[in-house]
This record gives structure tokens, C-alpha cells and sequence, in this order.
């Protein structure tokens, strides 16, 4: 196994475990008010896509260079 | 003290802000969300400063006539997805660490509160010497390429702000042993959260546009 694939394996199981607890915290946070509440959503949120963005990295969807 | 401000709910409002804020400083409770607007803002002053390396970078892209760009005759190499998206997945994951740290200081379970901030503060060191690596076999150099060139500013400016960071997280993890916070006082977590996640998100968009596009 390269070293490159057991990067990707890693960001893959990474992106999964994180992004979905970033998800859960996202939903139990939906009913906060607040500036500070507000903001932690909107960084959570983009989180998540950050997440979604490392998953597709890792699968090759994005990223892969001929 | 402690119940009390387990009990209400968090959230916004004077009201409320004075009702969740009675037990502590009454200017404490005054300017709170004054101080809190003041952080968000400097949050955003943060963000027009990497939007403005970020739209330079973006127009050199799209206006050089080829990507990479050719450097005495030879195409300059990509930059490595795999490692990149392993070292955004640690950066990431600290900010779910520290989320979880402000959750339980906020439910006064301080034992969890250290363990999680720990981690946190070590998933930044880690994400640091990651970038550290990442320079060492990236290839390209500060000078002669404009790839070069955003590629270090723009990584090297986010370092910066993650070692920030971290030296932030670590005086707040002293400062919160020692008793500074309590249970109904503790805007600083609050301030280095919101700094941490916004530390996480400015490498959402560094990501994408120099691993994936």
C-alpha cells in the first residue's frame, strides 16, 4: 500500500467520523440564539463542507490530477 | 450559580443575557454581547484580509496562461491532494474538539472541558507540523512563480493564525485552571471558539483552491 493511499484511507474515515459529529453538533446547536450562536452555525456548517470537500479528495472525485 | 446557568437556556436577547448573567459582574453582564460584536467583527476584518489574498490568487490563476505555471521551460508540479486532505482532516477535527470543550465547560464538567481543549491543542500543533512537512517536500519556492508565491503567503498567513491560535487556546486552558471562568462567565471560550472555527474554515477555502481546483 502507498503512502498516498493510506493518506486518503485516513482523510476518508476522518471525513466521516468528523463531518457527521460537525452534522449532529449542527442540529443540536439549530435552536440557539445569540450573535455567538449564530456565527458557530454558519462555522459549523462550513466545516462540514470542508469535510465533504476532504471526502471527495480522498475518493478521487476531486483533486485528481491526470 | 452553577445550576442556574446550566438551567437557562443560552442564547441572545438583554433580557435574557441579564437574567443568565445576574450572578456574576454587572458589567460583565452590560458588555458581553458589546465585546462579543467586537470579536465577530474583528472575525470579519480577518476574513477581508484573506478575501483580498484570496481574489489575487484566484486572478493570477485564471489570467496566466497555464496552470501550473511554466518556470524556466518546466511545468511546476501539483500540490499533493492525499496529504493535504489528511492534514485538513486534523485541522477539522480540532474544531470539533474544541466545540466539544465549550459544551462541557458550559455544562460544568471541567475534566472533559481539559481533555477535549488538550486535544485541540494538539491536533493544531499536529496540523502544524503537517503544513511544516508540506513546505519541506512541496517543490516550489517562495520566489519565481506567482503559484509560489499565493501558495506560501496565503498558507503561511493561515499558519500564522493557527499558531495564534494555539498559543490563544493554551492561555485560555491556564486561564480557565486558575478560575478565571466560571459556569456563567466565560466569554473568552466563547471568543477562542469562534476563533478556532474560523481558523478552520478560512482552510475549507485554502484547501479548495489549492488541492482540488
Amino acid at each position: 500500500m502507498t503512502e498516498a493511499a493510506i493518506e486518503k484511507g485516513a482523510a476518508l474515515a476522518g471525513a466521516l467520523v468528523v463531518g457527521i459529529t460537525a452534522v449532529i453538533q449542527l442540529k443540536n446547536d439549530w435552536a440557539a440564539r445569540g450573535i455567538d450562536a449564530s456565527v458557530t452555525k454558519i462555522l459549523l456548517g462550513l466545516m462540514a463542507l470542508g469535510c465533504v470537500l476532504a471526502l471527495l479528495a480522498a475518493v478521487n472525485v476531486l483533486g485528481a490530477r491526470a | 450559580m452553577a445550576t442556574a446557568a446550566a438551567a437557562i437556556p443560552h442564547g441572545g436577547g438583554h433580557a435574557e443575557v441579564a437574567a443568565r448573567y445576574h450572578d456574576v459582574d454587572p458589567v460583565y453582564a452590560e458588555t458581553r454581547d458589546l465585546r462579543l460584536l467586537g470579536f465577530v467583527l474583528f472575525l470579519l476584518s480577518d476574513c477581508i484580509l484573506f478575501g483580498a489574498f484570496i481574489f489575487a490568487y484566484i486572478y493570477l490563476r485564471v489570467s496566466a496562461p497555464a496552470w501550473p505555471p511554466f518556470v524556466g521551460g518546466h511545468q511546476l508540479p501539483w500540490f499533493d491532494t492525499s496529504f493535504a486532505a489528511f492534514n485538513s482532516i486534523v485541522l477539522f477535527g480540532s474544531g470539533v474538539t474544541m466545540h466539544f470543550a465549550l459544551e462541557n465547560w458550559k455544562h460544568l464538567n471541567k475534566r472533559k472541558f481539559n481533555m477535549w481543549l488538550i486535544a485541540t491543542i494538539i491536533l493544531g500543533i499536529g496540523f502544524l507540523l503537517g503544513q511544516a512537512h508540506e513546505y519541506s517536500v512541496v517543490g516550489i519556492s517562495w520566489a519565481g512563480s506567482t503559484m509560489g508565491a499565493s501558495f506560501f503567503t496565503l498558507t503561511g498567513m493561515h499558519g500564522f493564525h493557527v499558531f495564534v491560535g494555539v498559543c490563544f487556546l493554551t492561555t485560555l486552558a491556564i486561564q480557565a485552571n486558575r478560575g478565571v471562568y466560571t459556569g456563567s462567565k466565560y466569554f473568552g471560550l466563547t471568543a477562542g471558539t469562534l476563533y478556532w472555527h474560523f481558523v478552520d474554515v478560512i482552510w475549507v477555502a485554502l484547501f479548495f483552491l489549492f488541492y482540488l481546483w
